[in-house]
């Protein structure tokens, strides 16, 4: 989503508006600490809760970066078509959809299809049983680590997938019900055959901005909050995953990623170029489709040049995290503390700070909100995809970054959470927290519809 | 570094007055029932802008549809003509509406498939040389970048601009009623969208269960954005990047040589929904911005004026002006630039205070 390269200095004098609410009111203390939690992003946070608040810039960035952010911006949202032609050749020959931004629309969350339509914002991760030689998942012959549902024209797309849901319905201890629907997922349409034994995991389009940041946080202090095996018995883990890292050609920490299996933001945007639009780069030059009868023995790659691809990477590293809002609201203060108290703070960290970068100070030393500590959980049989990926089982997903997710129906339109979308609400999302969680997910249940609604109002301050 | 602390102290500077004026009471002085107004401008931008625009582009399209028939059984170069005014008319709408690209034409993904750059030139030729049977069902499976305007753009006017109804192949018939069937149907769904709920959702911003626009401010400024949104998207993507490049088959309407006339409708859409005028005149901000400020009301109509000038200056095709007309396409991203940079650093600070 493109933004006025203006538009910073309105965003400043936005931020004086806000300022100057406050000025009119009592003297703030914590709107005053530099370090306040109402900035998300630290020095990088925007002021704008509207659709496009995933879409801002960096507000503190020298401008000749801010050129490289846009170029990055109008790439992000490229079309990308058929070999060959003048503009944007390379896509496919099968691919996901044609765009970055056709599935992280406005720099949010995809949106899942509804029944019966074919999955669009959300791609489907396929391995056998086994591991890859770089200890990664073991794709499926014919098919690879990722089902391609689109195709260029007079080539097979793979398959398709269909989505069912299956309505329960549970209750809180106030004997209050609440609904969760559990997805079947059923592959079709193969164009050759797919063995039953292969394992299938949905992944919905996340949110893309604050990467940067993210990437800023030293391993040592991801680390730091590791507890593979509950050494301190808190019934929290927190377990590092080591994932490939293509460029290093060494196993690093992975971070990004519903598992963290991408070390890197460079490795990010690349694999998603290389399996999702079927366009390569230096750093995955190989076809999505080598090996495959749909290959189009193209002597053209990479087809994405290094300058663009690393201006993609400088894009999603440099866009900005909405303010927090209503942060004085009693009510939204009392969800926080249930938020505290109920444990959910153990993985969803409030706090985490970026590590002193010297060469590049945007990023440098901040202290951020994510609300992740960008480790991997036991979530519970009910949400595992009982598909490995590197070091994670497949009972585990990393904790999901909750900065600006409230904004999710205002960008995105609509409020479906998890790596699949299944959860309709946040309160959702809540229940469907098992295994490591379950404890946090008992005491939400034992909630007062009051609390439960504090709690809501606290996410959605978010 | 040094940056950073002169934009925090300018900003410090900046908040004074302004914290001054806001510690004071409101004083209208004027006789306007100012809380009806702020309720008519939002009210007025979906019933007199966004809603009719919608339907003189569902409209618009049903011609287009009915020409393409004709043509396809009568191809004459006068048929195709009157194929080409009414494609022309319909991007008129279409093209002034995208200086409020909110709700379902974005949320539901129609946008992109009425209007993606570039075409897939060769899977277009592809199908055309294929023998799939071309309906509308076969249009919709297609890929966003074989249907839409440009496609459609492209048969009626072809590569260089200069088609014949004689050009025509059988093929080539069957596409294009096949794409505009699916055009028809997509600009019947956006209309749709909105008359049957997304104005209604617009229109009640600030009510207490309306969680898309909590606040009558939140809808201000999706207005304010949307116009704003729609300056840097013509003088920073549309227009910058076949200038920077110098190519002009980089250009997005490059058959019907029809770009400038493209960015002066973007440019147009923002003054329609500043006045609330589209078919009929409505309340719309201007109102609102006159009642307290009518140097702003001023600024923005003569930086808007300005804009579509420069355009005009432009008196060759775009593809050609950035070759040969360089100095007037630089001329006409920076007016472009200077009513972007009114609508961000002053009219959305402005809704911003009085839009509540």
């Amino acid at each position: 989503m493109r933004v006025g390269k203006k538009y910073k200095v309105c965003l400043i004098i936005v931020s004086s508006v806000a300022l100057v609410q406050v000025a009119c009111k009592k003297f703030d203390a914590a709107y005053s600490n530099p370090d306040s939690e109402w900035l998300s992003g630290g020095a990088q946070t925007v002021y704008d809760q509207n659709s496009s608040s995933f879409s801002h810039v960096f507000p503190v960035l020298p401008e000749n970066l801010e050129r490289v952010h846009e170029i990055g911006d109008v790439q992000f949202e490229a079309t990308f078509v058929s070999a060959p032609a003048r503009t944007n050749p390379g896509r496919g020959p099968i691919f996901n959809n044609v765009s970055c931004a056709s599935c992280h629309i406005a720099d949010g969350r995809g949106k899942v299809a509804g029944i019966g339509d074919t999955s669009v914002l959300m791609l489907f991760r396929v391995s056998m049983l086994g591991e890859n030689p770089h200890g990664g998942p073991n794709p499926v012959p014919g098919f690879g680590d990722q089902l391609q549902n689109r195709s260029n024209l007079g080539v097979a797309k793979e398959a398709d997938v269909n989505i069912t849901y299956n309505d329960q319905t549970f209750y809180f201890d106030d004997a209050s019900s609440y609904k969760l629907r559990f997805p079947t997922y059923t592959v079709t349409n193969t164009y050759t055959s797919f063995p039953s034994n292969a394992m299938l995991s949905p992944r919905v389009a996340a949110p893309v901005f604050g990467l940067g940041l993210l990437e800023a946080v030293s391993d040592a202090d991801i680390l730091t909050r590791a507890d593979e095996n509950d050494a301190d018995g808190d019934g929290i883990s927190g377990k590092p995953n080591y994932v490939w890292n293509a460029v290093k050609g060494e196993a690093t920490l992975g971070r990004f990623g519903w598992k963290a299996n991408q070390p890197s933001l460079l490795q990010q945007v690349a694999a998603a170029y290389n399996g999702d639009i079927g366009i390569t780069t230096s750093v995955f030059p190989l076809e999505s489709s080598f090996g495959q009868p749909q290959y189009d023995n193209l002597n053209d790659d990479p087809e994405l040049t290094d300058s663009l691809l690393y201006a993609v990477e400088f894009y999603v590293k440099t866009l900005a995290v909405p303010v927090r809002r209503n942060l004085n609201d009693e009510i939204v203060k009392q969800g926080k503390q249930l938020f505290i108290q109920s444990g959910c703070a153990s993985c969803h960290a409030p706090d985490l700070k970026t590590a002193v970068n010297v060469s590049f100070p945007a990023i440098s030393n901040q202290l951020i909100h994510p609300y992740t500590d960008l480790l991997l959980h036991d979530m519970g049989n009910d949400l595992a995809d009982n598909r490995p990926d590197f070091k994670a089982t497949g009972n585990e997903w990393r904790t999901a970054p909750l900065w600006g997710i409230g904004l999710t129906q205002k960008v995105n339109g609509h409020n479906n959470f998890l790596h699949d979308g299944r959860a309709r609400s946040l309160l959702e999302a809540v229940m469907w927290h098992g295994g490591e969680a379950d404890a946090a997910r008992t005491k939400v249940k034992a909630m007062s519809a009051t609390e439960r609604n504090a709690l809501v109002k606290f996410l959605e301050s978010l | 570094m040094k940056k950073t602390n002169v934009l925090i102290a300018s900003m410090l500077f900046a908040m004074a007055p302004v914290i001054i004026t806001a510690c004071h009471k409101s004083d209208d002085s004027s006789n306007v029932d100012v809380a009806q107004l702020k309720k008519d401008i939002i009210s007025d931008a979906v019933n007199t802008v966004i809603v009719p625009s919608y339907s003189d582009l569902s409209s618009k399209a049903a011609q287009l549809l009915t020409a393409v028939q004709t043509l396809n059984t009568t191809t004459t170069d006068e048929n195709l003509a009157a194929c080409q005014a009414l494609w022309k008319s319909m991007r008129q709408t279409w093209e002034q509406s995208e200086a409020w690209l909110i709700g379902p034409v974005e949320a539901d993904a129609i946008d992109p498939r009425i209007d993606t750059w570039p075409v897939d030139f060769n899977e277009l030729e592809g199908i055309l040389s294929n023998s799939d049977v071309l309906n509308e069902a076969y249009v919709n499976g297609l890929e966003e970048s074989l249907k839409g305007f440009h496609p459609i753009e492209y048969l009626l006017w072809g590569q260089d601009g200069a088609k014949t109804a004689a050009q025509f192949t059988g093929r080539q018939k069957q596409f294009l009623l096949a794409l505009t069937q699916n055009v028809n149907t997509l600009c019947a769904d956006v209309k749709a969208s909105w008359a049957g709920g997304y104005a209604v959702k617009f229109s009640t911003a600030g009510a207490s269960d309306n969680t898309d626009y909590p606040t009558s401010k939140s809808a201000y400024e999706a207005l304010v954005d949307g116009m704003a949104g729609i300056c840097d998207e013509v003088a920073n993507a549309k227009m910058k990047d076949p200038f920077d490049a110098q190519d002009p088959l980089q250009e997005e309407s490059p058959f019907a040589k029809n770009s400038i006339t493209d960015f002066t409708n973007n440019i147009q859409g923002i003054l329609a929904m500043y006045q609330g005028k589209f078919t009929s005149d409505g309340k719309g901000v201007e109102d609102l911005v006159r009642n307290y400020n009518l140097s702003l009301d001023n600024e923005i109509k003569t930086k808007h004026a300005a804009a579509v000038a420069s355009l005009q200056a432009i008196t060759v095709p775009f593809g050609e002006a950035i070759i040969s007309q360089q100095t007037q396409v630089v001329n006409a991203m920076a007016k472009i630039n200077e009513l972007a940079d009114a609508l961000n650093t002053k009219l959305k600070p402005f809704v911003q205070q009085y839009g509540v």
